[in-house]
């Protein structure tokens, strides 16, 4: 017999994304069809994949794609898949001439694999699992690769000796169906959960270069499959280093994309080994057609596991970072708007001042036309005041449209000077109602950084806010800002930025502490400020640092590097 | 009042403010001239003594409330009307405290600084 391990189920891969929605009416349907076809072929596969002329099946598959289809469905629709691959069990398994009795038991213990399998599984994670996290992906490789064959194994051998068909053994008869049935679960299964789970906008959307990178490692993948277990081994010297020749491709595959990657190039190893050892090539040769099958199945077993769990924990890391730049985005964009609401007197301030120009003149505008003293030039100049008043309180809200704005780091050639004048621009109400008088001393011809110019404002605003906030206990004429650029020459080019002002300063202890997140010395103070720019400027590759003469003030000094003269 | 046209004085770091309400005052029939500073605004008024005075609160080195501080110590009592862009509701005390007549919020209401003018120069008459 075919001591493949019964079956049913369905494929249907890459139906929909999390999981099968199930309506009301006819809506599982489809996908009951769908899995229905796939088993039907899934287990001509598996025929297919016998070891020629002995009836040792290597890869029982429609087994592992029922059992794909049960997680990806809601369990209420898991009786209608169950019942929609009884037709297809029974019309592939008649044809090969099996009693009716034994082809019964095997969709009893095909179904019973994959139920458990799933069963299991849907005990630990909600539905739908999807192989996006090491504890999914374990609790699949247990349930559905292990517990799942395992067990019905037991219930399948025990139905083959029940019925008295074939000649072989009880425990050669679990043995084969184990190992057959957890090689298709660890290939068939992971390709249609990851497949089901990709999002199809993604992948239209990705670019050429990306998929002539798949094609590259798919080629190479099966050009070096078929050299290694495609061809005649002339002696029975197998160099065991051919085995690892596909490894590199595997990890390719783990590392550029993903586990669906993976999923896909450990079918393409299976196919390829499987097709070249049942038809007697390859490394893999045991004393018996039984070993050789066994040692092939191993080989691939030990192959799989690792690489799909490798593939999983790269990916899971990768959403694990990208969440948490997410949310560096997000702080970082929360102390941004938080301190400009500190700044909010500083704004009206400097929208008021245009705005009691423009009001005025026009006023006064209308003052002269109702007097009929109105001289045409008078009026020409009244307008042009009004024009240039506009004009200040638009640049006033275009700066700050684009310091509320919440977008992705950009970064770009900047001009350190720019960027000082800008941010004096912002704060200029806050120096103005604050009496401190900003004394400028910017060089001239700095080379260009490379950053975003967002939150480079973000870190210069926040120093020179908290400057104005150490001199709040200094006497109002003696309030300064000394704001300093300069080239560095060492590092091979650099740019300082400097913010002196003349407060308290902060002891050594104070310092120690004073980039640290919520370590604040002012009274309603987030503490967040620092250590944001901090990382700001880390992530620009630069360095951010306070030096203070306590009593007589603090500075703080942003290095950057300096682009290269050819712009890089 | 020193003269038969009021002559209104106007304090502000801001040329285009400085410049738009000196405008205003005229057109308005007053006779208005304005200062970049507090101190070039008291040297003048050493000179001809104005009859009503439009200070801004905000200015580097020389700050309205220091401008008011400086009149109050040399007692010379003239109506002050404090105007200022910023938002502030502790400071309007302040300058009330130091003597100064009025306080008004920037943008100025054409009604509203011609009537506290007005009103701080029947006082200074009174």
């Amino acid at each position: 017999m075919d001591s493949h391990p019964a079956s049913s189920a369905g494929a249907s891969p890459g139906l929909t994304h999390p999981g099968w929605r199930f309506g009301p009416a006819t809506t599982w349907a489809a996908p009951a069809l769908l899995v229905a076809v796939g088993y039907y072929f899934a287990a001509r596969v598996g025929f297919a994949f016998t070891l020629q002329p002995y009836p040792i099946s290597t890869l029982w598959p429609p087994n592992a794609l029922l059992l794909a289809a049960l997680l990806l469905a809601p369990t209420r629709a898991w009786w209608w898949l169950l019942a929609s691959v009884l037709p297809a069990h029974l019309l592939v398994e008649l044809q090969s001439g099996v009693p009716v009795a034994m082809v019964l038991g095997w969709y009893a213990s095909n179904c019973s694999e994959a139920l458990i399998g799933a069963g299991l599984a849907r005990a630990f994670v909600a539905w739908p699992l999807r192989l996006d996290s090491l504890r999914s992906a374990g609790i699949f490789l247990f349930c559905g690769a292990l517990v799942g064959p395992v067990v019905s194994s037991f219930l399948d051998a025990a139905l083959v000796s029940l019925v008295g068909f074939g000649e072989r053994g009880y425990w050669d008869l679990v043995a084969t169906r184990i190992f057959s049935n957890t090689l298709a679960a660890l290939t068939v299964a992971p390709l249609i959960l990851t497949l089901a789970s990709i999002e199809i906008p993604r992948l239209r959307a990705a670019r050429t270069a990306r998929y002539a990178e798949a094609a590259a490692l798919f080629v190479g993948l099966a050009v070096t499959c078929l050299m290694v277990f495609n061809l005649p081994q002339f002696d029975n010297h197998t160099e065991p280093a051919l085995f690892y020749a596909p490894l590199p491709f595997l990890v390719w595959g783990a590392l550029r994309f993903g586990p669906a990657g993976t999923a896909s190039a450990i079918a393409v190893l299976v196919v390829a080994t499987i097709f070249g050892t049942v038809n007697g090539l390859g490394p893999f040769a045991g004393s018996t057609p039984q070993e050789t099958v066994r040692e092939m199945q191993l080989f691939l077993t030990a192959v799989a596991v690792p690489m799909l769990l490798l593939a999983v924990v790269l990916d899971e890391r990768a959403r694990v970072e990208l969440d948490a730049r997410e949310q560096r985005l997000q702080l970082t964009h929360l102390s941004r708007v938080a301190m400009l609401g500190e700044l909010s007197g500083g704004i009206a301030h400097e929208l008021n001042q245009p705005l009691t120009a423009i009001l005025s003149n026009a006023q006064a505008a209308l003052h002269l036309i109702g007097n009929k003293s109105a001289h045409p030039d008078i009026l020409m100049e009244i307008l042009r005041d009004i024009i240039a008043a506009d004009q200040r309180a638009g640049e006033v809200i275009r700066r700050l449209r684009t310091l509320f704005k919440r977008g992705e780091t950009q970064f770009q050639p900047l001009d350190a000077n720019e960027l000082v004048d800008e941010v004096l621009g912002i704060v200029h109400g806050d120096l103005v109602t604050r009496s401190v008088e900003v004394v400028p001393e910017l060089a001239a011809a700095l080379p260009k950084v490379h950053g975003d110019r967002v939150e480079l404002e973000q870190v210069m605003l926040n120093l020179v806010v908290n400057a104005c906030d150490a001199m709040a206990g200094v006497p109002s004429e003696q309030r300064r800002l000394a704001v300093r650029t300069r080239a560095v020459d060492a590092d091979a080019g650099a740019v300082q930025i400097s913010f002196s002002d003349c407060g308290q300063g902060f002891t050594t202890e104070q310092y120690a502490r004073l980039f640290e997140p919520f370590y604040t010395t002012k009274p309603r103070g987030l503490g967040l400020g620092l250590s944001i720019s901090r990382a700001i400027i880390r992530n620009h590759h630069g360095r951010l640092w306070g030096s203070s003469v306590p009593g007589k003030g603090a500075s703080f000094h942003i290095v950057l590097p300096a682009l290269a003269a050819n712009g890089r | 009042m020193g003269s038969i046209v009021p002559y209104v004085a106007i304090v502000d770091d801001e040329e285009p403010v400085r410049k738009a309400l000196k405008r205003l005052l005229r057109a308005s029939g007053l006779d208005a001239e304005s200062y970049a500073s507090g101190q070039a605004f008291l040297e003048a008024a050493a000179l001809r003594e104005p009859d009503c005075v439009l200070l801004d609160l905000h200015m580097p080195r020389m700050s309205g409330l220091q401008v008011l501080r400086a009149l109050q110590a040399a007692r010379r009592a003239l109506p002050i009307v404090v105007i200022t862009a910023h938002d502030a509701p502790e400071t309007r005390e302040q300058c009330l405290a130091a003597g100064a007549s009025a306080f008004l919020r920037k943008p100025l209401e054409e009604h509203e600084l011609l009537d506290t003018i007005t009103a701080a120069l029947g006082a200074r008459t009174r």
